[in-house]
């Protein structure tokens, strides 16, 4: 009888314990934003979506460096859930026409990768997952298909351009027509 | 009966190794001489923008800038925009490769220029900041140009039209 209650004190406890490690885990407010698009920090790096409605920039007004994008038709910042992580930095965003594909530079294990963000899935994903040089300065094209960048890969800086593929949904402007061929 | 698993993972393995082949790299021109894209020289800050790559490269032993034609794997002329006594970086075109703006520092002060493809003309944007610009950048459709200047005593971002006026003070 009393080893039962002793059990039940001890999950008591365990559930304390856990609730407080969970607190303690969950990180503060990230998603404080001042609606300005100036501050009282340094703002980088500045990238105008196609149709020039949005502009994504890398800014350490919250404590952290992090790429911020603000739309000026709604003179607010848009969240990108999932983009800025901790311990992580990004770099040299740019965005395609309608501001929906981000390109950056992040690190992967301390590798230099150029990282996408795509508005409408809400996710991430690194375009140069096996690239072995160093590169840096990404840019998406305005529809969206290819990303150029800077390649250390013949021993000085030089441009490579990724395609990303016919099958992509591209960016583009209300009422162009799909034009399939590729440059 | 082995053949036949061996055999549905030769097709499975086929199937997904041609849907994995993008993203992939597009093979781009190098010309020893600079009249390509890439040379021996370095060839920095790409952006695209429809059909054009706008770039810096200090091929011909001052850093100018380069627009190259996707389609017809040429350099585009730009005459007018490079001079001697200039560096200039941080080039970028419109979609319709009509504008590009850019960095150019000349005697010791540096400011954001727009250049025209049909006038053939350069024009300061920034003559009235008393500040560091650098880090231009046009939108594609040509409607904002965005910079970084230190007027505020850090870096803050501007952004103009292309008539030079203010727009997010």
């Amino acid at each position: 009888m009393i080893n039962r209650f002793w059990l039940q004190r001890m999950i008591h406890w365990s559930l304390y314990l856990c609730l407080a490690l969970l607190v303690a885990c969950s990180p503060g407010d990230t998603n404080r934003l001042s609606s300005s698009l100036h501050s009282l920090y340094s703002e980088e790096q500045p990238a105008l979506s196609g149709n020039g409605h949005d502009l994504a920039f890398v800014s350490n007004r919250n404590g952290n460096q992090q790429l911020l994008l603000y739309n000026f038709p709604q003179a607010k910042f848009i969240p990108l859930p999932g983009l800025n992580r901790p311990h992580n930095i990004v770099e040299n965003p740019s965005l395609s026409y309608t501001g929906r594909y981000i390109t950056y530079l992040t690190s992967d294990y301390g590798r230099p990768v150029i990282a996408m963000y795509d508005r409408a899935t809400k996710q991430s994903q690194i375009l140069t997952p096996i690239y072995t040089s160093w590169l840096r300065n990404p840019r998406i094209s305005p529809d969206g298909r290819y990303v150029v960048f800077e390649t250390a890969k013949s021993g000085q800086w030089d441009i490579e351009v990724l395609d990303r593929g016919p099958e992509i949904e591209l960016d583009l402007p209300n009422g162009v027509s799909v034009d399939s061929s590729a440059p | 009966m082995k053949c036949f698993i061996y055999l549905i993972m030769l097709i499975l393995t086929s199937l997904l190794s041609s849907c994995a082949s993008y993203p992939r790299l597009i093979s781009l021109p190098f010309d020893p001489g600079g009249q390509s894209l890439n040379s021996p020289a370095a060839e920095l800050t790409p952006q695209i923008s429809g059909r054009y790559i706008a770039f810096s490269s200090d091929r011909r032993g001052t850093q100018d800038i380069y627009l190259f034609d996707l389609e017809t794997k040429n350099l585009i002329d730009l005459p007018g925009l490079n001079s001697l006594d200039a560096i200039a970086t941080y080039p970028s075109v419109d979609a319709d490769g009509r504008h590009i703006v850019f960095a150019a520092s000349r005697q010791g002060r540096t400011a954001i220029y727009i250049y025209d493809r049909e006038t053939r003309q350069s024009r300061s944007l920034t003559a009235a900041l008393l500040a560091e610009v650098r880090n231009p950048t046009i939108s594609a459709d040509g409607s904002r140009i965005a910079f970084e200047s230190n007027a505020g005593g850090h870096w803050d971002i501007l952004v103009y039209n292309q008539n030079g006026e203010l727009l997010n003070r």
